[in-house]
């Protein structure tokens, strides 16, 4: 789902950079707020987990393998701002090291797995899960949903962002600049292929990682509140 | 002193990967990938230290030309001068010490996978219309292929390939830039640059240790998959496996956000405050700014071409 450079106009990757700067910068003063001097080892240490967890690679039905993206589990466990940034954090490492998702494309990637995925599937997960005990299994099938859900919506974004380029960008002899295929072409390739697919992987894996932190610690959940008492406790004496 | 001759880096193609035999299960695949990482950040990491002419320019002056230029080049649509801008990138590489074959092979490397999905179609008349060039089939009038009407004949358009051939070459140009750019500078180095297209200091600090402890953490990994293949005789059933693979994913969440707050009390033993504060040792010279100057006044080049402004 990584947009490389190329595939969008001008016109589009530029509205997406005016999208997302307001929103890391919000992002972060948020954080700031709320983490204080935690903030960078926290946000480095989500952002190094977003950057390996597309290196598990788990057998899938047929003798293949698949992997997660990750933003959903990454989303109920650090909080959908958080997300934001250590999700973007990553994206800019795979854009610089391995040209994996375009330098110009940088922010609307950001859009689509940094902020609608991690909100969709954080809010997915919230409402599902109701007000369900820690340990239910309502929970494990919440996380579930949100993953496949938020999976197939980053898609469909994306599908989107790649069906309007022949409506913004045409040559003056008729022939489509970036992307080529319309809407009715870009916006269910995109869907189908993660409905069908990669959705269910998605939706394991999370469901997979979200019983495990259930069974060890689930103090690590967002807004968990044992975890607001841990970290009060661990609060250094400095400020 | 470390001698020089320690400082050496072979960057020859080292297969780091474990001998393998038949078709490789998930545990291989990873242990591969983790491998292949490795072996591409220790490759990037011996380039940049070569001496050629991009390793030798300032890492803000370099960051800032070769977006201006990666950003002039998402404009272009005239096939002549993106094969100039790419042909431009191909002799850079041969000036950075960079074998040229390497670098073609690197980025064209990237492109197949999905480009090629996009590209492809576009040559045919099913999906953009165009003065034919070759006829593959002759379906005859109101042929469909499910719910879609075909046309009465398939074939490859004139426009189609042109099209085809622009966006491939759109996007290998921008990939070459980018892949310049890292192979020339180590890593660290460059996310210090950013701090020149205005990333603020806390997000620099962030990456940087993001990029220290990917690597621990693909260790870790590592380390996991090897010890699991060591102990399987016979692997289990599907869900079995997916558990496991959950469960060690889950580990690994749990363990780097209890290591940030270990992380967090070691920085705040050494007196940070969550100011953060980074050295700033690079030194513009003359042929820095004069490089960032061509660069840039080459990319306003390249947009007023874009523009039609200057024509070609």
């Amino acid at each position: 789902m990584h947009i490389p450079d190329g595939y969008l106009g001008p016109y589009t990757y530029t509205a997406f950079w005016i999208i997302m700067i307001p929103l890391w910068y919000y992002a972060g003063k948020r954080l700031s707020a709320e983490l204080k001097s935690r903030q960078v080892p926290l946000l480095a240490m989500a952002a190094a987990f977003s950057f390996v967890i597309m290196m598990f690679n788990l057998p899938i039905p047929g003798g293949s393998t698949g992997h997660a993206v990750g933003g959903a589990i990454i989303a109920i466990v650090i909080g959908p701002w958080a997300s934001v940034i250590a999700i973007s954090v990553a994206l800019v490492l795979q854009a610089l090291m391995f040209g994996d998702g375009g330098i110009t494309a940088i922010a609307a990637n950001c859009f689509n797995m940094a902020v609608a995925m991690p909100f969709c599937a954080y809010y997915i997960y919230k409402f599902a899960s109701g007000n369900s005990i820690i340990t239910s299994s309502r929970r494990v099938i919440a996380a579930a949903v949100a993953g496949y859900i938020s999976l197939a919506f980053a898609a469909a974004l994306t599908g989107f962002e790649f069906g309007i380029q022949p409506l913004l960008h045409t040559g003056a002899n008729g022939l489509p600049l970036y992307m080529p295929y319309p809407l009715s072409v870009a916006m269910p390739a995109m869907i189908l292929e993660h409905v069908l697919a990669f959705g269910f992987v998605e939706a394991i894996v999370t469901a997979l990682i979200f019983s495990y932190i259930q069974r060890t610690d689930t103090s690590i959940l967002f807004g968990d509140e044992s975890r607001a008492n841990r970290n009060k406790s661990n609060e250094p004496a400095t400020t | 002193m470390i001698p020089d001759w320690m400082k050496e880096v072979n960057a020859g193609s080292c297969k780091c990967s474990a001998a393998s035999h038949g078709k490789k299960g998930f545990v291989g695949k990873t242990i591969d990938g983790i491998f292949g990482f490795l072996e591409e950040a220790f490759i990037s990491e011996s380039f940049s230290k070569r001496r050629g002419l991009l390793q030798s320019l300032d890492p803000r002056a370099k960051l800032v030309s070769i977006l201006a230029v990666i950003f002039a080049t998402s404009l272009i649509s005239d096939l002549r001068v993106l094969i100039f801008i790419y042909v431009l990138t191909l002799l850079f590489s041969r000036l950075s010490k960079i074998e040229v074959g390497f670098f073609i092979k690197r980025v064209w490397l990237f492109i197949p996978v999905f480009a090629g999905i996009i590209a492809v179609p576009m040559i045919f008349n099913v999906f953009l219309p165009g003065d034919p060039l070759y006829q593959l089939a002759y379906l005859g009038p109101g042929a469909h292929l499910g719910p879609f009407s075909l046309p009465e004949s398939i074939f490859i358009t004139k426009q189609g390939t042109i099209a085809a051939v622009i966006f491939t070459m759109r996007v290998a140009t921008c990939v070459s830039a980018v892949v310049l750019l890292f192979l020339t500078t180590p890593q660290q180095i460059l996310f210090k640059s950013l701090r020149t297209v205005g990333v603020p200091k806390l997000y620099v600090l962030t990456l940087q240790m993001t990029y220290r402890y990917i690597f621990l953490f693909m260790e870790l990994i590592r380390e996991m998959y090897v010890a699991k293949k060591a102990r399987t005789i016979k692997s289990g059933g599907l869900i079995d496996e997916q558990k496991w693979v959950g469960g060690r994913i889950g580990y690994t969440l749990i363990r780097s956000l209890s290591m940030s707050e270990k992380v967090h009390m070691a920085m705040m033993s050494r007196g940070f405050n969550g100011e953060v504060h980074i050295m700033q040792e690079f030194k513009m010279k003359n042929r820095d700014y004069l490089a960032g100057i061509v660069a840039i006044s080459a990319s306003l080049v390249l947009v007023l071409i874009s523009q039609n402004v200057i024509r070609v």
